[in-house]
């Protein structure tokens, strides 16, 4: 990993709205191993905190203009009334709330499972082939104390802590928090799952995940983002994920959001590097949340590096979802494939824009971008829109994407083989996502997602009737 | 009474009336061709009958199996037993062949069909239409080459077994082999289990395989003509002009 790699500052872009990390990090360019012992790493920690305070303190609840077309805005949301919330794992009442959580979950094999339910970390499990292995799945609080140089060497070393108010609350008020380390060569079929579940209206849940893998390792991830109640006023679940793989290091990475029900606002950015020869396949899916502001950033940091970046999304009523994601080559050669697909009913709103960038020198690079997307009713809006940033000169980048509606000629051609006009609409949606569905190649997570599109479709069925009518 | 009645049928689309009085009656075992050159009704005739919703009913019947289907909606005719091959069928990407007759099947059982069951019929299916088994887990029709789609075509039939089939142009675009291999598996259906077809084509090909009892002929959204297999052959000799000519008064 070019964990000394130097900072590219993130160029200015006039056509979308944001900026690539493309580097930059809080501890971008820190020696890894200036971190010896916990008692560092605690200070470490704490700095990160104090820092990110002074940034809480000083910023405004952000505000995302494009002009003219597109606004994200967290204005509304009152963050000083919303707290983390802790709970004791002996409690009757957090065991109930994590078996409510947990019953939402397939039930599989599993290499470990840890989950944290608002502020805290309430059940870790690890199986006995990933504990042979010598996996570490722990809190980050204990993590800083057992693991401190891991820790030391990555903590936020790609992720910056200070760009917006909310990102400045993760790392100031980050509580719990996620670890995973991998040792070398550790080979793990069954996938790890990391939940955070969220208890309801006026918890502010503030995460952060940092996942190690060591040289040729070869895993499955799955984190899982759930709230559990079905109404009420707001709350805010803010993440900051790290996953670092290193040299020849295999990730097969997913993550499913679904926090609809209560208002929740979600502010998450995730950064995957992709070290020498290592690859990753990455499907984050966002199936809900009243607004959603996601920064997602694959980032190819070694030569011979590859990763398949696919996506999915399916906003309803009167949600918002913005989403960046970065497909990044800091080096070449390397190789990239994005792919994203999303749909939208409701009122709701929807913004991907998907940025390949290639960074001077990287040679040999050859990625392509594509996204396609889904209105389903006449007030859904979705912006798609991918863009290319190339500063190398021998390298092959290109993007594509396609904004449909139901076609009634699909419809049609269904209804004449007996499927009703219901069940011919669920067919082209559900279609519509299998591309990016399959790949996952994990039938219970593959069964979960399409559920969730299923129970979506079903609540907006009238809603989508009216609109094919209309048109 | 037969299977399916066609009566003083008239249908308009886009403000524009396109078939004129169709009269057409079709019993199960039956083979019919409907023949006419291009822009005469006959797609019209065969998107109607599966009712399609861009093209209205103005006057007259849809009667299938005593009962008026005229209005009804396009899965309910099908699950009642009409099937259309369509001349350009639609790709549904993301939706394997094998799950979208799954879900064909089923909407015609109380029971979901067992996975034993449908791998067998599937067997018996690409078999017939001499396709490898592999085409089953492609998404349907997606990517397809024209060949392929019309052999999904009559795959889908073959698994559906409905009474009445309307094949609209299903010998278009097709090369001699894949033409006599889809011809080959509607006249095996139609041998084994006495399947009734409306074969719609304006070339006399692939009525060189599938030989029809019925023959009609249409021109200008009305059937003018009809007859026997002979006529068949008298389209090739004489063309449609011929037909126009002396029919043109009727229409």
């Amino acid at each position: 990993m070019p964990l000394s790699s130097p900072v590219t500052p993130p160029r200015e872009r006039e056509a979308t709205l944001y900026k690539p990390l493309a580097g930059a990090g809080w501890r971008a360019g820190a020696n890894p191993t200036e971190i010896k012992d916990h008692n560092q790493a605690r200070a470490l920690a704490e700095r990160m905190r104090k820092e990110a305070l002074a940034a809480y303190e000083r910023l405004e609840l952000p505000v995302w203009r494009r002009s003219n077309f597109w606004t994200t805005s967290f204005e509304r949301l009152a963050i000083e009334e919303l707290a983390p919330r802790h709970h004791d794992p002996n409690q009757l009442e957090t065991r109930e709330l994590v078996e409510k959580g947990l019953a939402q979950l397939p039930d599989r094999e599993r290499s470990g499972r840890i989950v944290q339910l608002d502020g805290s970390i309430v059940a870790v499990e690890l199986s006995a082939e990933a504990r042979q292995a010598g996996v570490t799945l722990c809190s980050l609080t204990e993590a800083i104390d057992s693991h401190p140089q891991i820790v030391g060497a990555h903590l936020a070393r790609r992720l910056l802590i200070d760009r917006h108010k909310l990102e400045a609350a993760n790392a100031a008020f980050w509580t719990g928090g996620i670890f995973l380390h991998l040792p070398a060569g550790a080979e793990l079929e069954a996938p790890f799952e990391l939940v955070q579940l969220l208890s309801g209206e006026g918890v502010a849940q503030h995460s952060r995940v940092l996942v190690v893998a060591d040289r040729a390792s070869d895993f499955r991830l799955h984190e899982y983002g759930l709230a559990l109640s079905a109404g009420g006023g707001q709350a805010l679940h803010t993440e900051a994920f790290e996953l670092y793989l290193h040299d020849g290091a295999r990730c097969r990475l997913a993550h499913l959001e679904d926090w609809g029900g209560p208002e929740v606002f979600n502010s998450t950015v995730r950064f995957v590097g992709v070290g020498r020869d290592a690859f990753c396949h990455w499907l984050p899916s966002q199936l809900g949340g009243k607004l959603m502001h996601e920064h997602l950033e694959l980032s190819v940091c070694e030569p011979g590096g590859g990763m398949e970046f696919r996506g999915l999304f399916f906003t309803e009523q009167d949600e918002l979802l913005d989403t960046f994601a970065v497909d990044l080559h800091q080096v070449g050669p390397s190789t990239g494939d994005c792919h994203f697909r999303g749909a939208a009913t409701g009122r709701s709103r929807a913004s991907m824009e998907g940025l390949i960038k290639i960074n001077p020198g990287a040679q040999k690079s050859h990625t392509y971008l594509q996204i396609h997307t889904m209105m389903l009713s006449r007030e859904a809006q979705i912006d798609a829109i991918p863009s290319v940033l190339v500063s190398a000169d021998d390298v092959s980048a290109s993007h594509g994407g396609t904004v449909g509606e139901l076609d009634e000629a699909a419809i049609f051609y269904m209804q004449s083989r007996g499927l009703d006009r219901a069940a011919a609409v669920r067919v082209i949606v559900e279609g519509f996502f299998e591309p990016v569905i399959t790949e996952l190649k994990d039938k219970p997570l593959e069964e979960l997602i399409r559920s969730k599109i299923a129970a979506k479709l079903a609540r907006a069925k009238e809603e989508i009737e009216a609109y094919a009518q209309s048109r | 009474m037969a299977d399916l009645e066609i009566r003083n049928l008239h249908v308009r689309t886009e403000e524009r009336e396109i078939l004129r009085g169709v009269n057409l009656a079709i019993s199960k075992g039956e083979i019919h061709a409907l023949m006419g050159p291009n822009g005469s009704g006959k797609s019209t005739l065969a998107n109607t009958l599966l009712g399609h919703p861009a093209y209205e009913v103005t006057e007259g019947q849809i009667l299938f199996k005593g009962q008026d289907i005229t209005e009804a909606e396009p899965h309910e005719r099908a699950k009642l037993g009409l099937f259309l091959a369509f001349q350009y069928p639609v790709a549904i990407p993301g939706v394997s062949v094998a799950n979208f007759l799954r879900m064909a099947i089923n909407t015609r059982r109380e029971q979901p069909i067992g996975l034993k069951e449908f791998r067998e019929l599937l067997k018996e299916a690409v078999d017939l239409l001499e396709v490898d088994p592999a085409f089953t887990s492609r998404g349907l029709n997606d990517g397809f080459s024209g060949g392929e789609k019309k052999r999904a075509e009559i795959l889908q039939m073959a698994m559906l077994k409905p009474e009445v089939a309307i094949l609209d142009e299903t010998d278009s675009g097709l090369d001699i082999d894949a033409l006599k291999t889809v011809a080959h598996g509607v006249v095996r259906l139609h041998e084994q289990y006495g399947l009734g077809a409306l074969v719609i084509t304006h070339y006399q090909r692939i009525l060189h395989h599938i030989k029809p009892q019925f023959v009609h002929v249409m021109l200008e959204g009305r059937i003018v003509l009809e007859g026997g297999p002979e006529l068949v052959e008298r389209l090739e000799r004489e063309g449609y002009d011929q037909i126009r000519k002396e029919h043109g008064a009727l229409v």
